[in-house]
């Protein structure tokens, strides 16, 4: 399924580290740190440096060793000031630079890492639409092969074997029965019976871009507390998605997802039975990425911003139910990049 | 760490946590971090809605302390340090602590230096090279 996918031409990518040039300055940053990851492959097209410095001006300068990194930043005329620092470098890295240069102060570089990645081009939306149809279509394949007696594992293995054969890699978490609960599984052995549920949750990544999709559905025929629980889950999962419009906060995109679960008993706060966790995360060149749609985020969401809507409601001893479908941010307001699922018994819209 | 000079060691999921309690944990950027004081009980610090998954795998009694999503990890790796008496001197960090990590305790407990672990890990039989693993 990746026949006519367009990776990200060359002049998006300069264009990107000249507005991350642009937020330098605004941030007073004098250089960005960068090791070999998602922001690399962001600005670059390549994870595989070591060591990545971004300066206000000029090219990014590449450093097959870490250890050069303190002579490349004199070189580059920063040996005091703010080194911004991409968020998953190792202290390690940075530590060894501050012996170097004990004049230099260390900053998060998220204000010019985040503020390039946060808000996608129509270009990377196309990515994340492909990424999202690829994972819809292995869904329906998994869950076609959903037989009484089977494991956990063995739905994550068919799931992944179904990516290998639609041309790309991906990974799934699947939870049965009252395990699904824990938002993230159990490592309990689990067998699959007539009237659990199944919860399969994660993605697949195209051009690096990734999808991000979970759907709880019924192997037999669903009582009705899982009936009403679903329902339930699902009219959060559209207050959210009503809720996410440019301007708006991204807690109050959190907040309305959660109102509709405290209003039916549940929580409050993350308080269980209820929802344990914030309503979504940012998506992109990470499954998980700025900015979070958590309580206390007073961002407003903008054009280009890409989400997940995925609001858990978790009832420990008997079942948890997630619905999650990823957004984006038009002007007028939020689109999903895949039909909701419809109810208990239909995963697919 | 006695003889590394260190008070106390912060570390991120990989293989010094697993070696040091067995627990293997994913990295996200949801912080699940272990502090190993000199003195005193190990404390891990942990996202709350992940609470039943993380005692499958951690010791039973053991200090474990969770933030709710809107709220800091890094008070909570503070508030450990504090408990267990480390208010001055050397903290090492594992040296494959994410920045975001590092710099948020840094800033909630500005009084303590802190400086690599790896020597400190290496000698107790970590084998600080090998890579963390993702969720």
């Amino acid at each position: 399924m990746t026949d006519g996918v367009q990776p990200i031409p060359k002049e998006e990518r300069e264009a990107r580290v000249e507005k991350a040039r642009k937020l330098m300055r605004e941030n007073r940053i004098d250089a960005v740190l960068m090791e070999g990851g998602s922001s690399t492959f962001y600005f670059t097209g390549r994870r595989s440096a070591a060591a990545i410095l971004l300066f206000p001006r000029g090219g990014p300068v590449w450093l097959a060793d870490a250890r050069e990194t303190p002579k490349a930043l004199k070189d580059g005329g920063v040996s005091t000031g703010q080194v911004g620092v991409e968020e998953r470098v190792r202290f390690e890295l940075v530590d060894a630079i501050a012996r170097e240069l004990p004049a230099l102060e260390f900053v998060s570089a998220d204000p010019v890492i985040a503020g390039c990645r946060m808000t996608k081009s129509p270009g990377e939306i196309a990515l994340l639409q492909r990424a999202n149809d690829i994972t819809i279509a292995c869904y329906r394949a998994a869950l076609a092969s959903l037989r009484e007696g089977m494991t956990q594992q063995e739905l994550s293995a068919n799931i992944a074997a179904g990516y290998k054969l639609l041309g790309v890699e991906g990974d799934a978490m699947a939870i049965f029965g009252k395990y699904t609960a824990f938002p993230h599984g159990s490592i309990q052995p689990q067998k699959l019976r007539e009237g659990d549920l199944v919860l399969i949750d994660d993605g697949c990544r195209v051009e690096g871009y990734q999808s991000d999709i979970t759907r709880t559905v019924i192997f037999g025929k669903p009582t009705q507390r899982q009936r009403d629980i679903w329902e339930l889950e699902r009219k959060a999962q559209d207050a959210a998605l009503a809720a996410a419009k440019p301007g708006a906060t991204c807690e109050s995109v959190d907040a309305a997802a959660r109102k509709v679960i405290t209003d039916a008993g549940f929580g409050p706060g993350y308080k269980l039975p209820g929802l344990p966790h914030r309503t979504g995360h940012g998506i992109g060149l990470d499954g998980h990425e700025w900015p979070y749609l958590v309580r206390g985020n007073k961002r407003p969401l903008e054009p280009g911003m890409c989400f997940s809507d995925e609001p858990t409601i978790a009832i420990h001893g008997e079942f948890g139910v997630r619905l999650e479908d990823c957004m984006y941010i038009t002007e007028t307001g939020a689109r999903m990049f895949t039909k909701q699922s419809p109810a208990i018994d239909q995963p697919f819209g | 760490m006695k003889e590394f000079g260190l008070e106390a060691v912060v570390i991120e999921p990989g293989p010094a946590m697993q070696y040091l309690t067995g627990v293997r944990w994913g990295r996200s950027e949801r912080t699940f971090a272990l502090v190993v004081p000199l003195k005193g009980d190990l404390g891990f610090v942990l996202p709350g809605f992940e609470e039943m998954r993380a005692k499958e795998l951690i010791q039973p009694g053991s200090d474990i302390r969770v933030w709710q999503e809107d709220e800091s990890p890094y008070q909570l790796i503070a508030k450990i340090l504090k408990d267990r008496g480390v208010s001055s001197g050397r903290v090492g960090m594992d040296p494959s602590v994410r920045f975001f990590v590092y710099d948020g305790v840094k800033k909630l407990a500005p009084g303590l230096s802190y400086v690599s672990a790896q020597a400190a890990l290496k000698s107790a039989g970590v084998d600080t090279t090998a890579q963390p693993g993702r969720r």
